[in-house]
């Protein structure tokens, strides 16, 4: 408890549902079995948001690479994502799941993806080529403080600072 | 590799010289993984036996007991913060709301909810300290019950503990030469001690609010915080979230339509037209608000006539009773839509300035009619040859806050389940309406300021309001669930909270404590009833109370504090000049401190 944000209470329900996520065989030890991704996928929590596989796979230490998370990883998750977790904490890891290509920075093709994820995939919510365009240069205008043409990390967190909603959205609980 | 060891090594120094709480933050704050964090952990602690094992000596037993100590305070107020939770009422209900809707509407429960805790925490001090007492020095009530009372107030309750008038102003003592209570001295601290309460809580939670969501140094926060920072992940339904995302598509294209627009150049005719046609529809809706005072006022001195002349407690002079709180619940029904279609024939910069006028049209419209009411109670029926006014300003308010809640539920059925109903089969365009979290927010103010007022006058008001408060929770849940979409615009939430905060503060809470104010100092108390029957006014109970404390030698400190701090002038006059230097300076700071940002701006760039 102590190296999360978590309450006990909370982190009880959260063995609840991960236990209950694994097949019957597995659950005694669930504290060291690992969920894949498809089960992850289908709690309600995660079931609908646009960025569930950019979770999994930023919160997963899997060696293999298939996403799939441990106990460890799923109580990572909810802590930094509970109520009590700093604003830092949570604009590190916004910043790693929006990071699509993971190098670090969010360049235009990091935001062009994230602008789809956030407008859907539905045809007549997409943003037109010059739309998109115009999108980025304006948020590259405002946030790229050294003016690289890629936002890092501490230009990430500085717009995030400036907007008081985000530690009241980034937010889920069980 | 040695690199990333070295930094290890001076990292584990330090967090074993922090004390436990703050290893505990900052291993807490690192973004790294449950794994990494327990090794650093383990490294950390193994430090710490290290060097305690050197310094076992000289560690007195002093520090153990000390180090004990807080280790079991630190448990205890966990396992108490565990316990608190299980008490969380509505938890799982507002997580569903927040799942559906959204963060924004979330707000308006979270703000009923706070407004309630506000009422609970009265109705119990008042219950315990007023109440208790008085059931133990009680009179008969010869009164009969008809069902009618719980709509008027007046009848049976007229005497009972709900009002006024049927405190004694006795001292209470069941033993003979027991001790006594003096239920002058106990009603007046009870509801000064509540007020005085309150205003730091609402004092301390809007400055925490300010300063968490004001941290804006440019001007405008611009596309890409709205961009990267509102997906709100609380929203867990299908459908909430291709409806959000739709919506965000849409505001973004809208935004950027906006931003490529060229900058039109009004004619100076156009403009003119545009500035007659917001100054027109300001005196539309400045005259109304004056026209509906009027009709108030002249209502509520014809009721006084008519109660004044007969006490006639038939069924007609009750209905008559009524009338008054029925208008104005009429009034504050209807006036905001004529105020909101007032704001569509203007044309406004933003739909955000749009917003920000109605709402200011709103409040004015009821701050006045609240302020008309105070001005009659205040100076008409006091005044008047009634028995008791204040039990008749109790009853006024007791009518009130019924009618408007029953308005309230009555809304909430026409306006959403009707609504609904229209929308989906009769006329299909108009869809499913929405949740119009600006009026019902206002409503709850007022309904708080009308709680607070009636505190005075009537002990057990806040209890009625617990109960109007739980019922319009519950039945806004249910409509909000069956009948309503999620809001099309990204609305402010965090802004939005502040503002609802500073508005129960500023001219709600406040105007409560002027008028609470001018009734303690000025007003004389009625003779024949009430804990200050005979007095010159409720406050010369708290003088007479100090003349005889100077009697004796034990509490001379009480009266020094009472004369040279409470009651003098030069003690608030200072008080005041030294706030306005601090707050003076704090703004040169900030000033200062946002000429350093710019320069540091400058020089990231450079």
């Amino acid at each position: 408890q102590e190296l999360t944000f978590l309450s006990k209470q909370e982190i009880l329900l959260a063995y609840k549902r991960f236990s209950e996520l694994l097949p019957k065989e597995q659950r005694e030890n669930a504290c060291s079995a690992r969920v894949p991704k498809s089960r992850i996928l289908t709690l309600p929590e995660l079931r609908a948001n646009p960025f569930q596989h950019r979770i999994c796979h930023v919160f997963s230490t899997s060696d293999d690479g298939d996403d799939s998370m441990s106990f460890e990883d799923f109580l990572d998750m909810l802590s930094v994502f509970s109520d009590s977790a700093t604003s830092d904490i949570k604009s590190h890891y916004a910043f790693r799941i929006f990071d699509f290509d993971d190098d670090g920075t969010l360049d235009r093709k990091d935001l062009e993806k994230l602008v789809n994820c956030l407008t859907g995939q539905g045809e007549e919510s997409r943003l037109s080529g010059a739309e998109m365009e115009q999108l980025i240069q304006n948020i590259l205008e405002e946030s790229d403080i050294d003016k690289d043409g890629t936002i890092n990390m501490s230009e990430f967190q500085h717009v995030v600072s400036r907007s008081p909603d985000f530690a009241s959205s980034f937010k889920i609980v069980l | 590799f040695f690199h990333g060891f070295y930094a290890e090594e001076t990292l584990v120094g330090n967090l074993a010289s922090m004390s436990t709480s703050e290893r505990i933050k900052a291993i807490q704050k690192m973004p790294e993984t449950m794994k990494k964090k327990r090794e650093i952990r383990n490294k950390v602690l193994k430090e710490i036996t290290k060097k305690s094992r050197h310094r076992s000596t000289q560690l007195c037993c002093c520090t153990q007991c000390l180090q004990g100590i807080a280790v079991s305070f630190r448990r205890f107020g966990n396992s108490l913060s565990e316990y608190f939770h299980l008490l969380q009422l509505q938890y799982k209900t507002l997580k569903v709301i927040g799942a559906e809707f959204g963060t924004s509407v979330l707000s308006y429960f979270i703000f009923l909810k706070w407004l309630l805790t506000f009422n609970i925490f009265s109705f119990l001090i008042n219950f315990g300290f007023l109440t208790i007492p008085q059931f133990l020095a009680a009179e008969p009530n010869n009164l009969s019950f008809t069902g009618l009372e719980l709509l008027t107030g007046a009848g049976y309750f007229q005497q009972t503990v709900l009002y006024y008038g049927f405190y004694t102003n006795a001292t209470i003592s069941k033993i003979k030469n027991g001790p006594s209570y003096n239920m002058q001295l106990a009603y007046i601290f009870t509801v000064g001690l509540y007020f005085v309460i309150c205003f730091l809580i609402l004092l301390f939670s809007m400055a925490k609010s300010f300063c968490r969501n004001f941290i804006n140094p440019q001007a405008h926060s611009g596309n890409a915080s709205k961009l990267l920072c509102t997906w709100d992940f609380n929203i867990t339904n299908e459908k909430a979230v291709k409806l959000k995302q739709k919506n965000l598509s849409t505001q973004i294209k809208e935004d950027l339509f906006e931003v490529n627009r060229e900058v039109l150049s009004f004619s100076v005719r156009e403009r003119v037209v545009c500035i007659a046609v917001h100054f027109a529809s300001w005196v539309a809706s400045l005259g109304t608000a004056l026209a509906a005072c009027a009709g108030v006022y002249f209502l509520s001195t014809n009721n006084l006539k008519l109660f004044v002349k007969g006490h006639r407690n038939d069924l007609e002079s009750q209905a008559a009773m009524l009338v008054l709180p029925v208008v104005t619940s009429l009034l504050n029904a209807f006036i905001p839509f004529f105020y909101s279609w007032l704001g569509r024939l203007e044309r406004f910069h933003t739909p955000g300035q749009h917003i920000y006028v109605t709402i200011a049209r709103n409040i004015i419209l009821k701050i006045s009619i609240v302020g008309i009411l105070c001005y009659y109670w205040l100076n008409i029926v006091a005044a008047s040859e009634s028995q008791c006014w204040e039990t008749l300003v109790g009853q006024d308010i007791y009518r009130l806050i019924v009618v408007d809640f029953l308005f309230c539920l009555l809304g909430s059925f026409f306006g959403e389940f009707l609504r609904r109903i229209i929308g989906t089969t009769v006329c299909v365009n108009l869809g499913l309406p929405e949740f119009d979290i600006g009026r019902n927010v206002l409503d709850l103010i007022y309904a708080q300021t009308l709680t607070w007022i009636g505190i005075l006058f009537s002990p057990l008001m806040p209890g009625i309001q617990i109960i109007a408060f739980s019922i319009v929770f519950c039945v806004k849940k249910v409509s909000l669930m069956k009948n309503c979409q999620p809001p099309r615009k990204v609305w402010r939430t965090a802004q939005m909270t502040t503002s609802f905060m500073f508005l129960l503060f500023f001219p709600s809470f406040l105007g409560v404590l002027s008028v609470i104010g001018v009734t303690v100092w000025r007003l004389k108390p009625s003779d024949e009833c009430g804990p200050f029957r005979g007095l010159s006014s409720m406050y010369a109970a708290v003088s007479e109370w100090i003349e005889i404390l100077e009697n004796y030698t034990a509490s001379k400190w009480v009266v020094w504090i009472y004369h040279n701090l409470i009651t003098s002038e030069l003690f608030f006059f200072i008080l005041s000049t030294s706030i306005l230097i601090i707050a003076y300076l704090y703004w040169q700071i900030i000033e200062g401190r946002k000429i350093m940002i710019k320069h540091l701006h400058k020089q990231i760039i450079n």
